[in-house]
Formats: C-alpha cells, sequence, structure tokens
C-alpha cells in the first residue's frame, strides 16, 4: 500500500493549468465518467479521473511527474461525454503544456514560446542569425548568378544552412536530453507512489525493447484509431506525421549525397534534383501529405466549438502549415521562374525550419518525444495501456 | 330521520352482461324495495332518474350497484341522503371474469346444484349494501359553542415569523411566543446566509432583519418575547393557553402523566380510576388537572409549532479521534460561524489567522454516516463556512471532507460555484484522526478520492455537527392532554416533531397543531419560509374544518365523530390510551372525554372498545357487523360442496385503491371473499371476526397498510393495534377449536396492488386446506 499522502495545493498550479486551457477543471465532480469513457485509458489506475481531482486539488507532482497524461491523445471522448462539461481533455491538454515548460531550459524560452507577442522576436533570432552568419562568411549572396535557372544555394549556401540548422538541432537535443532524464525518473517515481508498475527500477534494455515494440503503434497510430470523437483528426495527423518523416528522410538523402558528392572527381552535387527521381517524388508527396495534414488539423480545430485550442496549440499547427507551403512555395516558384520571389519564400522556409529545430524541446511538438517515452515507459512498465 | 329506500343497479361497463340483472333485482324486491336499473347510470338518463326519485318520490336512502365509489363520486352525490355504493365492478365483474367463473347454461339455470360465483358475489354485496343503510344515518356536524381563530406561533426565529407573516397576510390574528428577549432565533447570528433565490448561486446576506421589519408592519400579529407555553388545554379551535415566563413555575404548568411503575398498587396489581387520579395528583403536586382549564388562559384556535433547532453539542470524548474537546482549534460548525460573524476567521487556540481549514462532514469510524441530525443543510453550510475562508484569505484553503455531499434541488448551483473556487477542496473520504503538530494540526484521511491515505495541514477544524430539533427533550407544546404534553413515539422520526412524513407534511400527531421548519426536519432559511406557508395553511385549513364541524386531513370533510354510549363505559380507559391523536381525555373517574375537534375519525377507539359503545353516525359496530351478516354462507344443506366464505375487511386508504388499481387492471382473485372497506384497521372491532366465524365464515383476513417503524398507516398507529389485536383474538380462537390462523393480517402499500390477488388468493388456499368451519350450518 502506498504511503500517506501530505496534501500540499499549489493554488498558482491551478490557475496556470486553467489559463493553459484546463479552466473547467473545477467543474469536475468525480464521476468517472470520463475513465470509462476513455478507449485507451489502462485498467489499472485509469485516468482521467484521478488526473481531474489531481488538478482541481493544485497537486502538480501527481500531474507533471506521471506519464499518463502523455498516453491520453485528446481525442475528446471524455469531454463529450463528461456530464458536468469540465473537459478532461483539455484538462490533460493544458497539463501537459505546463509539463513541457517545466522540463524544458530555459524556462525564459519556454514561456516566450505560451505569449503571442514574443513570436516576432523569437522568429526574428533565426532571420537576424542567418544574415549576419551570412554577411560575415559571405555564404549569403544576394545578387546570385541565375544563368543556369535559379538555384537557392546560390542565393544561400548550403553551408550557411548547416552552419545555422546543425547548432539548433544539437541545442534541441541538448535540452530534451536534459529534460528526458528528470523526465524519465519523474514518471518512474511517479508510478511507483501509484502503484502503477511492478518494476523496482529502469533497465536500459527492456526500456529500449518497450521503445522498439511501441514505435509501430505510434507510426500507425494504433491508439489514435480507438477513439471516436475525433476521428477526422487522426487521418490528419497521420498526414502530418507521415509528412515530416518523408522530409526528414529526403533530407537526409540529401545532406548525404550532398557532402559524399565532395569527394567525387565530378565535384559536389547541389540541387535542385530532377522531377524524375524518386527521392523527389517522395519529397513532393511528403511536402503535399503536411500541407494537406496540417490544413484539415486547421480546420478540425476552428471548427470543434467544445474543444479549447490555444495558442500553444496554434503555434504549432501554422508553423507545420508554413513549412510546407514555404517549402512547397519556393520550389513552385523556381519552376515558374520568380527569382525574387523563390528566394524570400526559401528565406522564409529556412527561419520557420530553424524555429522548429531549436524551439522543439518547448513547443507542442516536444510530445513526440514525450509521448513516444511515456508510452514506452509504460509498455514497460507493464501496464494494460 | 324516515328512510325511504331505493335500490339502482348500473347494467354499464359490463355489469349487465355479466350478471343476471333480473335476478339480482329480486334480492332488493325480496326486501320490499323499490328497484330500478339503467343501461348506465352514471350518463345523463341514469342521474336524471335518480334525481326525479329524489324529489319526486321522496328517495332519502339510495343503494346504487355500480362501479367503486372511489370513482364518480360527485355523480353519485346526493346532498341530504345516505347513499351507499355497491362495487359491482371492480369488487365483482373485473376481478372475476366470465372465462374463469362461467355463467349457468340454459340447462344449468335450473339445476339447484350448480354454483354461480359471480352471481352469488353480486347478490351479497348488493345484500351488504341494503343491510348497511339500515344502520346508519346521516351526519350532524359537531360545532364548538365558541370558536376562536387566532393562532397561536411557537418559536420567533425565521420559521415562526414566516408563517405568522403568511397567516396574518390571509387575515388571521397570530400571536408569536418567542423565549428569548429578541425575535430572530439562530438566524440572527450568521455572517452569510445561503442562496435563497435564482440563480441560487452565491451566498447572501442574512434575511433575518427584513422579515422583522416586515413582521412589525402587521398590526394583527401581536410579539411576546420572553414568553413561553405553560400548557395548552381544550381543542382545535377552542384551545386555552397558558403563557409564562421561561423558567417560572405556575399552578398551569403542564402535569406529566404517571410513569407505569408508579401505577400500581404495593401487590402490583393495576390501580382503580380514582386511585389512580390521585396518585397522578399527587404526582403532579401544584398542578391543576388537565381538565382544569386557565380561567385566565388565552383562547387560539390552531397552533404553528416553530421551536426550531440547537447547535448539536458532542458529548464529553464523543468525537476524540478527531480531536474535539481535546484540541482547542478543532470546532463545530455552529461555533465556527460565531467565529466567522465576528469577524476574520481566526483559531480559537491563540487568534491567529487560520488560513487552512478542514471541515469534516462524517465522524467516520468505518461508517459512512454523517453526523446525527445532519442533512442537505450541513452539506450546504460546510461549502458556505469553506467560501469565508476564500472571502478573508486570497491564499487561503478549505479542504471538505464528505462521505455525502448532499445539495439537493436548485442548489447544486451552489455547489457548482464553490466547487469552482480554486481554493476550496472536496473530496468524499473518511476522516480517521486529527493531530496536534507543533502550531497546527494534521488531519488523516482515508479511501479518498484522491486514492490513498492522505494527510492535509491545518490551522483549524471543522466538524458539521447537526441541528438538533428542541423536541428532543422538551414537549414544548405542553399540551394539557391525558396521553402526556409532548407528541407520542418521536423517537420514530429522530424526535423531529412528525407524524408521517412522506403522506403528510406539517402535520403533527395532534391535530390542530402543525410544524414549521427545523423542527420538522434540517432546512435551510429558504426552505423554512416556504415550509412556513405550508403549515400556515394547514393551521388555517384546520380552523375553517373545525368551524363547520368536519374532519381534517386525511378525512378531509367527514362530519361524523365518535359518539360515546356512556351508560354502559366501563372505564377501562382503552380509548383514551389507544387514539393514535390523544383526542380523548378522561375525569378523574376514568369516564372518556372526547375532544371532537381533535378527532381525526379513525375509528380507533371504535375498534378498540370492548363495550363496543363508540360509533359514528355512517360507521359503527353495528353497521359493518350487519353487513357481515348479510353475507350468506352456502353450507352442506345449499350444495354438495359449498365453497368457503371468506371475509376480508380492507383499509379504505391504501388497501382498497389498491383493490381497484388491481381491477382496472383485471387481476382476478378468488370468487370466494367478500370484501368490506374499514376507516383502517384501527377501526376494526374484534366483535365483527367473531360474528362471522361464528356465522360460519370459515376465515377472515384484514388488509391494511404497513406498521412498524416505516409505517404507513394514515392513522400513524392503526394498523399496529390491529395487528396486536388479531394476535390476542388467536387466544380465544383456539379456545374455541378453530385454526388462529383462520385470521390474519396483510400489509400492502398501495402501489403493490399487483400482489394483492396473490396474497387473498394463497390466504383462501390455506383455508381450504384447514377445511371448512366446523361451525358452519348452526
Amino acid at each position: 500500500m502506498a504511503e500517506t499522502y501530505v496534501i500540499e495545493p499549489d493554488l498558482n498550479f491551478i490557475k496556470e493549468v486553467g489559463a493553459l486551457g484546463g479552466e473547467d477543471l473545477k467543474k469536475c465532480y468525480q464521476c468517472a465518467t470520463c475513465s470509462v469513457a476513455c478507449a485507451i485509458s489502462p485498467d489499472n489506475k485509469p485516468f482521467p479521473r484521478k488526473e481531474m481531482i489531481a488538478a482541481s486539488w493544485g497537486l502538480k507532482d501527481k500531474l507533471v511527474n506521471s506519464s499518463d497524461i502523455w498516453l491520453c491523445h485528446n481525442c475528446g471522448d471524455c469531454s463529450t461525454r463528461c456530464p458536468r462539461e469540465a473537459k478532461p481533455a483539455d484538462v490533460l491538454a493544458a497539463v501537459r503544456s505546463y509539463t513541457v515548460e517545466n522540463y524544458a531550459q530555459p524556462k525564459i524560452l519556454a514561456k516566450a514560446l505560451k505569449d503571442p507577442k514574443k513570436l516576432p522576436i523569437l522568429l526574428a533570432i533565426p532571420a537576424v542569425f542567418f544574415l549576419v552568419v551570412g554577411l560575415i562568411t559571405g555564404l549569403l549572396d544576394f545578387t546570385p548568378d541565375l544563368s543556369e535557372g535559379i538555384k537557392h544555394w546560390k542565393f544561400f549556401s548550403t553551408w550557411l544552412v548547416d552552419m545555422t540548422m546543425l547548432p539548433a538541432a544539437i541545442f534541441a537535443a541538448a535540452v530534451f536530453a536534459l529534460g528526458l532524464k528528470r523526465f524519465l525518473g519523474d514518471i518512474h517515481q511517479n508510478a511507483l507512489n501509484e502503484g502503477k508498475t511492478n518494476k523496482e527500477k529502469i533497465e536500459i534494455p527492456g526500456f529500449i525493447q518497450a521503445l522498439v515494440k511501441v514505435i509501430p503503434t505510434i507510426l500507425l497510430h494504433r491508439k489514435f484509431t480507438e477513439c471516436t470523437e475525433n476521428k477526422d483528426r487522426e487521418i490528419a495527423h497521420l498526414l502530418t506525421m507521415w509528412g515530416f518523416i518523408g522530409l526528414f528522410i529526403v533530407t537526409s538523402i540529401f545532406f548525404v549525397v550532398m557532402y559524399g558528392s565532395y569527394l567525387l572527381p565530378s565535384g559536389a552535387l547541389h540541387g535542385p534534383w530532377s522531377q524524375l527521381n524518386p527521392v523527389k517524388w517522395l519529397a513532393n508527396i511528403s511536402g503535399v501529405a503536411l500541407i494537406v495534414g496540417t490544413s484539415l488539423l486547421i480546420k478540425n480545430r476552428l471548427s470543434k466549438k467544445d474543444q479549447v485550442s490555444r495558442y500553444f496549440d496554434w503555434y504549432l499547427v501554422y508553423l507545420a502549415f508554413g513549412l510546407g507551403v514555404t517549402g512547397m512555395g519556393a520550389q513552385l516558384t523556381r519552376l515558374a521562374d520568380w527569382a525574387f520571389i523563390s528566394f524570400a519564400t526559401y528565406y522564409v522556409h529556412l527561419i520557420l525550419v530553424w524555429a522548429l529545430f531549436a524551439y522543439l524541446p518547448f513547443s507542442k511538438l516536444a510530445h513526440l518525444v514525450y509521448r513516444t517515452v511515456a508510452m514506452a515507459y509504460n509498455e514497460y512498465a507493464g501496464r494494460n495501456f | 330521520m324516515d328512510k325511504k329506500y331505493g335500490v339502482y343497479i348500473c347494467e354499464g361497463c359490463g355489469i349487465g352482461e355479466a350478471v343476471d340483472i333480473e335476478t339480482l333485482s329480486d334480492v332488493a324486491k325480496e326486501e320490499g324495495l323499490a328497484v330500478k336499473t339503467c343501461p348506465i347510470l352514471c350518463g345523463k338518463e341514469g342521474v336524471e332518474l335518480l334525481n326525479k326519485d329524489i324529489a319526486d318520490e321522496g328517495v332519502n336512502t339510495l343503494i346504487i350497484a355500480a362501479c367503486s365509489r372511489r370513482v364518480l363520486y360527485d355523480v353519485f352525490r346526493f346532498d341530504g341522503c345516505i347513499v351507499d355504493r355497491v362495487n359491482l365492478r371492480e369488487g365483482v365483474i373485473w376481478t372475476h371474469p366470465r372465462s374463469t367463473y362461467p355463467a349457468p347454461t340454459e340447462e344449468q339455470k335450473d339445476d339447484e346444484t350448480f354454483i354461480d360465483h359471480v352471481q352469488m358475489m353480486a347478490e351479497d354485496y348488493l345484500k351488504m349494501g341494503m343491510a348497511r343503510v339500515e344502520k346508519i344515518e346521516l351526519p350532524e356536524p359537531y360545532l364548538l359553542e365558541t370558536l376562536n381563530k387566532k393562532i397561536l406561533v411557537i418559536g420567533g426565529g425565521i420559521s415562526g415569523i414566516s408563517a405568522a407573516i403568511d397567516a396574518a397576510k390571509t387575515g388571521y390574528d397570530v400571536t408569536i411566543v418567542e423565549k428569548e428577549a429578541s425575535l430572530g432565533g439562530n438566524a440572527k447570528n450568521w455572517r452569510k446566509q445561503l442562496p435563497g433565490a435564482y440563480p441560487y448561486d452565491g451566498l447572501i446576506p442574512p434575511a433575518i432583519e427584513s422579515k422583522i421589519d416586515e413582521l412589525e408592519s402587521y398590526s394583527s400579529i401581536t410579539v411576546k418575547t420572553e414568553t413561553e407555553v405553560a400548557r395548552i388545554a381544550g381543542e382545535p379551535g377552542d384551545f386555552t393557553v397558558t403563557l409564562k415566563k421561561p423558567g417560572e413555575k405556575t399552578e398551569f404548568d403542564v402535569p406529566f402523566p404517571l410513569p407505569d411503575e408508579m401505577k400500581l398498587d404495593d401487590k402490583g396489581n393495576e390501580l382503580d380510576a380514582e386511585k389512580l387520579h390521585e396518585a397522578f395528583m399527587e404526582y403532579n403536586k401544584g398542578k391543576q388537572d388537565i381538565l382544569t382549564l386557565d380561567p385566565n388562559g388565552e383562547k387560539f384556535g390552531a397552533i404553528i409549532l416553530a421551536a426550531g433547532w440547537r447547535p448539536y453539542e458532542p458529548e464529553e470524548g464523543e468525537f476524540g479521534h478527531l480531536g474535539y474537546g481535546t484540541i482547542a482549534d478543532v470546532v463545530t460548525n455552529h461555533q465556527f460561524e460565531e467565529i466567522a460573524a465576528a469577524g476574520k476567521i481566526v483559531r480559537p487556540s491563540d487568534g491567529k489567522e487560520a488560513r487552512s481549514v478542514v471541515f469534516i462532514q462524517s465522524p467516520g469510524q468505518g461508517d459512512d454516516k454523517d453526523f446525527a441530525y445532519s442533512g442537505a443543510v450541513t452539506s450546504l453550510v460546510a461549502l458556505k463556512q469553506a467560501k469565508y475562508l476564500r472571502e478573508d484569505y486570497d491564499d487561503g484553503k478549505s479542504y471538505v471532507f464528505y462521505q455525502h455531499m448532499r445539495t439537493v434541488g436548485l442548489t447544486e448551483n451552489f455547489y457548482k460555484n464553490i466547487q469552482q473556487d480554486p481554493g476550496i477542496f472536496l473530496t468524499k473520504g473518511e476522516v480517521t484522526s486529527v493531530s496536534q503538530n507543533g502550531g497546527g494540526l494534521i488531519v488523516e484521511a482515508d479511501n479518498t478520492l484522491l486514492g490513498e491515505k492522505i494527510q492535509v495541514k491545518a490551522d483549524m477544524v471543522v466538524l458539521a455537527t447537526g441541528m438538533v430539533p428542541v423536541t428532543k427533550d422538551d414537549p414544548v407544546v405542553n399540551l394539557a392532554y391525558r396521553q402526556g404534553p409532548g407528541f407520542r413515539d418521536n423517537a420514530l422520526f429522530d424526535d423531529y416533531a412528525d407524524s408521517n412524513f412522506i403522506c403528510f407534511p406539517y402535520e403533527t400527531q395532534r391535530t390542530g397543531i402543525y410544524a414549521a421548519g427545523a423542527i420538522r426536519r434540517s432546512m435551510t432559511v429558504e426552505e423554512t419560509m416556504e415550509d412556513a406557508s405550508g403549515a400556515a395553511l394547514k393551521a388555517i385549513q384546520c380552523l375553517e374544518s373545525v368551524n363547520r364541524g368536519v374532519s381534517v386531513h386525511p378525512r378531509s370533510g367527514d362530519m361524523t365523530f365518535p359518539d360515546f354510549f356512556f351508560q354502559r363505559c366501563t372505564q377501562c380507559k382503552r380509548c383514551t390510551e389507544e387514539c393514535p391523536f390523544g383526542a380523548i381525555d378522561d375525569d378523574e373517574k376514568g369516564t372518556p372525554k372526547p375532544n371532537p375537534a381533535r378527532c381525526r375519525r379513525c375509528g380507533t377507539c371504535m375498534g378498540c372498545c370492548p363495550e363496543r359503545i363508540i360509533n359514528f353516525s355512517d360507521y359503527s359496530i353495528d353497521s359493518i357487523g350487519s353487513m357481515v351478516k348479510a353475507i350468506g354462507v352456502p353450507s352442506e344443506d345449499d350444495y354438495d360442496e359449498p365453497p368457503l366464505r371468506i371475509l376480508g375487511l380492507v383499509c379504505e386508504n391504501d388497501a382498497y385503491p389498491a383493490l381497484d388499481i388491481a381491477a382496472l387492471n383485471r387481476l382476478a382473485y378468488s370468487a370466494d371473499v367478500r370484501l368490506i372497506p374499514v376507516r383502517c384497521l384501527g377501526s376494526v372491532n374484534v366483535i365483527w371476526i367473531k360474528d362471522a366465524l361464528a356465522q360460519g365464515m370459515d376465515g377472515v383476513f384484514l388488509l391494511g397498510c404497513k406498521h412498524g417503524d416505516d409505517y404507513q398507516c394514515h392513522f400513524v398507529k392503526g394498523s399496529e393495534l390491529a395487528d396486536i389485536r388479531m394476535k390476542k383474538i388467536g387466544d380465544a380462537l383456539s379456545s374455541l377449536a378453530l385454526e388462529e390462523e383462520r385470521v390474519a393480517q396483510f400489509q400492502v402499500a398501495i402501489d403493490e396492488y399487483d400482489k394483492l390477488p396473490q396474497i387473498i388468493d394463497d390466504f383462501v388456499a390455506s383455508v381450504e386446506e384447514m377445511g371448512p368451519n366446523p361451525f358452519k350450518g348452526f
């Protein structure tokens, strides 16, 4: 049996979760309809009933440290059936938003990602960064040679791209690494406290096995499939995710081929690649998937009046949409031979890519890491999720 | 009254098809009575026929053989006439279909051995109706010589004030007596009041002051503070009330009945009536007998009891595990309210600000019961007081641990609103201990919604103790009644002043005295004000019934009352003791002194009287006895295998309606029973049962309301008394070599109509097993 738990409500936590979209959390009267309605909640210590009372009592540690808030896929089945309109799905989303901020350092950046007024600054950082580095190194050429058609690398050197993007990616990875260590320790401790696991310690091999086991579930959105209320979100989210994955693959191939080609006697291979190249097909398909997927996500959020959408949500969907549109836009304007517009679009595209990388641990996209880890942990902990 | 009889048989609703109307008419004709039949008696032509006979022929005693008396009662009501309704439809044809009890074929009609159950039944019921009307008279009302319509309100709190205002608004003179020096009661000592109007979501300023102001604008309301009731004598419409200063001793202080052990002499024999009275006067030395009226007493017509509640005071060590009595910062909700009314919430121990307070709704210890005398109000008060803390301190934390959160009706809005406060934390759970920890308290709870054993640090703990009705240990009304000054059997109602909570709100077990507010059950100010209106209306209804000499609920409008034939009274006091409403007093010789205006006409006195000297004009030992005797009991002289005859005495409050519902649903039961409706099983005199068995009937059953703790008897005690009498009759039966099981009593609720046929058939079967009554045919 668990130890006696000393209650110390954090009134500010209640207010903050409320401000992050969980403003109805206090309406809950603990009937547990939500836990019954939820298709993916485990039988052992199901969510979100217990999360609802923890939230209304301001018990931050019971939520922020819990893997359960990440097991939720925010399908909204619980909110639809809640007799008090306490919207458990939104409360959990708000708690996740709070948790992302909690595990990411520096806090100032995490706070900025929740404040729409800070968006211009956040986007200005890469814009200026590109300009400064580009001008110092001479890798940014405002009068590129257009004799062989539009080539973006002649305007914005691939060296400059990687020189700016790699630090951003490394920064994100470092922030995640620091946060994740704490996160994994916390969720394990919480699981021990609440009797959600029978594992004493986290053994790395076992954990990795569990991780491998949940990857197909994630890739095929198997958990999403179990939800009923938000069915239309499943395809949108699936398209978006696969769009990103496809583009990641394309970028990786391009990266390897380009730097590899420096070893070739014929010299480095630069883009753009032929439209007939299968890699290009994948790139275009993925780009379209991203645009269509994010458009659907935006449409769904706009049409769903009973679901709370905050800036934290909008930032990510519009960023992803922007990525798709500017990426595709840069290509189309290149083909149309609109040099100035194409270069400008490309510049914007790179700003968005940088923002995606650098701000990832502070944005909603961090869920791809936390949820994956939480699901893997749950698999490892032996709960019948 | 010279009776001129007329028998009217309806042929409608299938009666004409199922019953041989001609043969049935012959039954009345043999008695020399005029018989008329009509295809639809309740139709225009039928009613015209009846009215014409009354007007032209002078018919004044009508036997209407048609449907149940519970339907079309307005159609078949003829003022100045005695009317009996013979229930052929529900009682005979609907419950005894021809498919089960076939009519004789042409050949069988002359067959002496053929038993036509349905026809026999219809004929019996007609005979019974004719027998009854012969024995009854038109009632004449009991009218008081002087009638006083003033209303006395006992208690000057919110309920008393509201009742007084409501009564005054309808034009009645009201006097309020209040023990304290000022009006207002408990309600004047609160910081805030629970919501009382739409949207029912927030606390409001106490309403008591404005209510007192409103009261002062009525010249017809007299307020007597620092006054209490010494005694109330008499009956509704004519109560003589002695008032006095609290604590004062007067000769008109109410006397108390003798304790049982003092009713015996040295040898353990019961004292005779005169000795008893002497002992009673000795026991109440210095006080006048109940029958001596205070010449200076004030006259009132009806009384509203609004004496309210007092906060529960835990006994020493009662809630030791919660620290009450040992830890100064553990208080009751009442004490907390006093602190809150005085200013900011501070700890009693050191006067420091209390920023974290735990409200406990249930004493726990393995039981999920709330504190005694609590209810929805204590739940709401906990929410109210939790809010006080939040009003006082921005960082205040209020925890409410409950087993039941009762926020009924629209007060749910209040609950919802309180729930929204970020600093108020609610959970179901059992508080296991409260202990001192340095300067603060530690509250431990188990089985909470947070799922585990939890601990909360608190500055103060508040116990949601209940509202104790003052009738718990004080009669308050101090009635100069022979049965005693208070209400009987109040323990059944947890000492609340009540008689039958569900069916008859506001009524007490004493006619003319109506309870309002927290003396009835714990309630909020809003509920109390509504309750006060109800009690005021009941008091007015009582006055407006007494002035016409008719009964109050549940026999509203009944003009009959018990009539005593005193020459044959043996002063046994059974009527005085058994009357559920204490309507009968007795004098120093033990002779009953009925107070008809206190009576609710249940007939319990008639049922208990061994001398059978108590009767009503339309309901008497003789009228029912004659109906019993009118039932034909076939013997072996008539048939080789004569059918059984079983008498059913059926309470007309719930059992008889249930039978009608069974009939409406075409539920069939044995054709061997003959049913007679009675006012209450308490009115059943055993002589009827003895008569029935003596004339050869094979069994008798009583069908009435449930008795016991959750009784449904409309007269509190009737079915219970009948049960006792039936047990005693068993001895008498065995001395006659008759099986005790030939007499049975069954309890039914009005909604158990579907069980009735089974109950009846089972009893018939058990009698059949015992065989016919050996006295048959003698």
